[in-house]
């Protein structure tokens, strides 16, 4: 199957979204569409998979012209979206999630779960995936969950899959795992359209690539003629750096420490230290409980056992308000689920977590958390409307930085950021790795929690990490390698 | 995108802006329908222009006069509701707390003010004041039964609202307390020749509401809490601080509507009254734009809610629909009014 975009146009009201953008996607290939946040990737997947209509243009599949107009037309023709938000149901079996909505039904109109597994089961032997089809997805990992949404979209015939961000909450063994299984579609005559931010899984799996860029097409070609760093540059329009922001400071005296923290079943006898102007990082793969370790220092959850000291003295933090109070803040991965707050504007959703210090007489000092941000909306050049616009109006990018925002102005002794830079641009990434930079200069202890060990290596003076529960090793200086960090974050040694 | 259609300086412009974007705007114009339609359904048959002011003013006094305590009950069920929980237990509480209002201050042998020698102006004060604090009991109660119990809200004070008003009814068994008739001045206190005071507390209740709702850390950590309730707690919010803070105070407001009705009539029929309460409270909130799954309410709402409530029942009592089928076209107007607010979500 072959799919033509032709001089495809899409405006909202007067944003013009594309412009003229023509491509062709081939069965038998894996295809990246990249590009940052707001530049017409998903507007033209959406096009595509029949969400949006285009203004003008072609679409051609396998040269006849179609225009289609719900997304259920599109399925028909053979292409099938998967959204970075998965469709399962996590109370229901992965077979049955296999035929939701095309159920196969017995003579008496009930389920028939025996063809249904059977099905699933044919199909996860057709693409080598062993998996049980009767487990609950609830139990699945994420990579699995993915698998069972490509494969759904397998059995409804496809012969073009979108896929939107497919990697970006797995981990790196789970990434393989989808990779091995796009290869095998591949193999077998599928077209994958791959939207990613993350280059190097691109430049690792991908046939050719598009780069979009403020609506237009601005580079097309064969993966293997091209550097990430080219992929960066068509995708910002200039040069993106990638040298190491670690550098020697002077650090401070110890700031944070913790002792045999445990927090039962998720991590478990913790030991750590860190100094005044230190970058230090935390890393690992998905579950190794990194994140509920901070958010447990921070006073989200009750610590089973262990203390915690600050500045040399050992603290006992009740709740959130208490640690931001004794100069922690932490901003949290998965933004939509744990940072925004969308039924709020941008300023509001900025000074959240100040509200209380300000306020007199339990009213908030609209004034000056406006006065705050203006400073902090420059020094973090974030790109917006009014502060009394939905923080839903934002792009990815500046909605993480209004949440670092939040934080930065609460003048936190130490700074977690968990996941700093998911979801994020190249542009806005490199934005907040400055920022890092500068503060960890004032004298800000950093922690920064990821599980791309590039953005480890890059960022961090020295890092820890983790594997079930457990600080498995610390790498820093020449040993803080990609090789050295998967290697104890599988549960090896350092070698 | 939306400012474009904002610049546009004509009526319709600007008619189309405000009903897109604005929540409460929809709202207002189903109101001031209302009270047009209300207006014809009065008629103008009269002799003068003083004469139909009058019967067209009295009705509108009678009408708030009426409500004023759902009215009170419906504001704070409000904040109830933007946490994302619900009070099933107001209309048991009422009568607890009415209960307890008469308990202190009957004048009978059996006055619990009255035995320790505590009479006049001093003891309605004491009543107000004690009567207040044990609604704000109550609903503290609530509160740690769904903060610290981990119980759903729904569940908690469903229970809550068996226990109360059972409680309340073995309590007062075979006991009829009599309210002194100064305790009566409360509600029925007159300023012109008016019965304005109900009213007045009303507004008064939705004032300060709408100021907690806007402007101050408590207010705005209601929304916070009930958008999203961990990015709340990863914020610095106190949540379980919050939602004690929200049913407290809902018991609290029910105490002060159960001391205007008891000081309107005197006596509280402990197995009748306040049955139904919390969906009359549910209804007007929901109709002025508060979303039950949290986040998403407005005081200002609620106010315009209860009034079209009001005024639906005011018109069905004009019309002459018979008592039983009233609620039908109360159900009906909910569901129209969600429906309506569905639509521009979508």
């Amino acid at each position: 199957m072959i799919i033509e975009l032709k001089n495809i146009n899409k405006s909202f009201d007067k944003n013009v979204v594309l412009k003229d953008v023509s491509l062709t996607i081939k069965g038998g290939e894996i295809y990246a569409l990249l590009g940052e946040n707001g530049a017409g990737k998903s507007t033209l997947m959406n096009i595509l998979g029949g969400v949006h209509q285009k203004d003008r243009g072609q679409i051609l599949i396998d040269g006849k012209e179609v225009n289609f107009r719900t997304p259920a037309q599109s399925q028909e023709a053979g292409i099938a979206f998967i959204h970075q938000e998965l469709n399962l149901i996590n109370d229901l079996p992965v077979y049955e999630n296999m035929f939701i909505g095309r159920e196969i039904k017995t003579k008496y109109k009930t389920l028939d779960h025996e063809k249904m597994i059977e099905e699933t089961e044919a199909m996860f032997k057709k693409i080598n995936i062993n998996l049980d089809p009767k487990k609950m997805v609830r139990d699945l990992d994420a990579s699995y969950k993915q698998i069972v949404e490509i494969c759904r979209a397998m059995m409804t015939e496809a012969s073009i899959i979108i896929m939107d961000e497919p990697t970006t909450s797995l981990t790196d063994s789970e990434i393989e795992r989808v990779f091995e299984m796009m290869t095998t579609l591949k193999n077998q005559g599928v077209g994958l359209i791959f939207i990613s931010h993350k280059l190097k899984e691109v430049m690792h799996i991908c046939d050719r690539y598009a780069v979009l860029r403020d609506g237009k097409l601005v580079s097309e070609g064969n993966v293997k003629d091209v550097t990430t760093k080219d992929l960066a540059r068509y995708m910002v329009g200039y040069d993106v750096r990638t040298d190491h922001l670690s550098k020697k400071r002077d650090l401070g005296d110890n700031v944070l420490r913790v002792e045999n923290l445990t927090y039962e079943h998720i991590f478990k006898n913790i030991n750590f230290s860190i100094k005044k102007g230190e970058v230090v990082g935390f890393t690992g793969l998905l579950g190794d409980g990194r994140s509920e370790l901070f958010q447990t220092i921070f006073g989200a959850d009750d610590l089973t056992s262990g203390h915690i000291y600050l500045d040399g003295e050992k603290v006992q933090l009740k709740n959130t308000y208490d640690a931001i109070d004794k100069g922690l803040a932490y901003l949290p991965r998965n933004r939509k689920e744990n940072a925004i707050i969308h039924d709020m504007n941008i300023l509001e959703n900025s000074s959240i977590a100040t509200w209380p210090k300000y306020a007199k007489y339990g009213v908030i000092n609209y004034p000056a958390h406006q006065k705050r941000f203006d400073h902090l909306r420059k020094q973090l050049r974030i790109k917006m409307g009014r502060a009394s616009d939905s923080i839903l109006s934002l792009s990815g990018g500046n909605q993480q930085k209004v949440i670092l925002a939040k934080w930065l102005s609460t003048d936190p002794k130490i700074l977690i950021l968990d996941n700093p830079t998911q979801g994020v641009d190249v542009g806005a990434k490199e934005d907040i790795y400055d920022i890092i930079s500068e503060l960890a200069d004032r004298n800000i202890a950093v922690i920064v929690l990821s599980s791309e060990a590039q953005e480890i290596i890059r960022l961090c003076d020295r890092a820890f990490v983790m594997y079930q529960g457990v600080i498995q090793g610390t790498v820093s200086g020449e040993a803080m390698t990609e090789h050295n960090i998967m290697s104890l974050a599988t549960g090896g040694e350092l070698t | 995108m939306s400012e474009n259609v904002n610049k546009k300086r004509s009526f319709m412009g600007w008619f189309k802006y405000k009903w897109n974007y604005d929540p409460l705007f929809s709202i207002l114009i189903a109101l001031i329908i209302m009270i047009i339609l209300q207006t014809f359904v009065l008629g103008f048959d009269y002799d003068s222009f003083g004469s139909w002011w009058q019967a067209w003013s009295t009705n509108w006094m009678n009408l708030l006069r009426n409500n004023a305590g759902v009215a009170i009950i419906a504001l704070g069920m409000t904040f109830v509701i933007m946490t994302g929980g619900i009070d099933l237990s107001v209309g048991a509480t009422l009568v607890a707390t009415g209960a307890f209002a008469m308990m202190l201050i009957d004048v009978g042998e059996r006055g619990l003010l009255g035995m320790i020698g505590i009479t006049g102006v001093t003891a309605i004060i004491l009543t107000i004041i004690l009567t207040v604090i044990f609604g704000y009991f109550l609903g503290m109660l609530n509160g740690i039964v769904i903060t610290k119990g981990m119980v759903p809200p729904f569940i908690a004070t469903l229970g809550a609202m068996m226990v109360f008003r059972s409680v309340t009814q073995h309590v007062m068994q075979g006991y009829n307390p009599r309210v002194p008739t100064e305790f009566l001045e409360i509600a029925s206190f007159k300023i012109g020749n008016l019965m304005i005071m109900p009213i007045f507390y009303w507004a008064i209740i939705a004032a300060i509401m709408y100021f907690i709702s806007k402007r101050t850390t408590f207010g705005r950590q209601i929304i916070a809490v009930g958008s999203n309730e961990r990015a709340a707690k990863l914020s610095g919010i106190n949540v379980n601080k919050v939602k004690l803070r929200v049913y407290s105070l809902m018991g609290l407001l029910v105490a002060i509507a159960a001391i205007i009705q008891v000081s309107r009539i005197g006596s509280m029929d402990y197995a009748g009254a306040g049955r139904g309460l919390e969906m009359d409270a549910i209804a007007a909130a929901v109709v002025g734009g508060t979303s039950m799954m949290g986040g998403r309410g407005f005081i200002l709402g609620t106010v315009y809610g209860m009034l079209i409530i009001s005024i639906l029942n005011n018109l069905l009592n004009l019309f002459g629909v018979p008592p039983l089928l009233r609620d039908a076209f109360k159900g009906l107007i909910v569901i129209a009014a969600v429906l309506l607010q569905r639509k521009k979500d979508a």
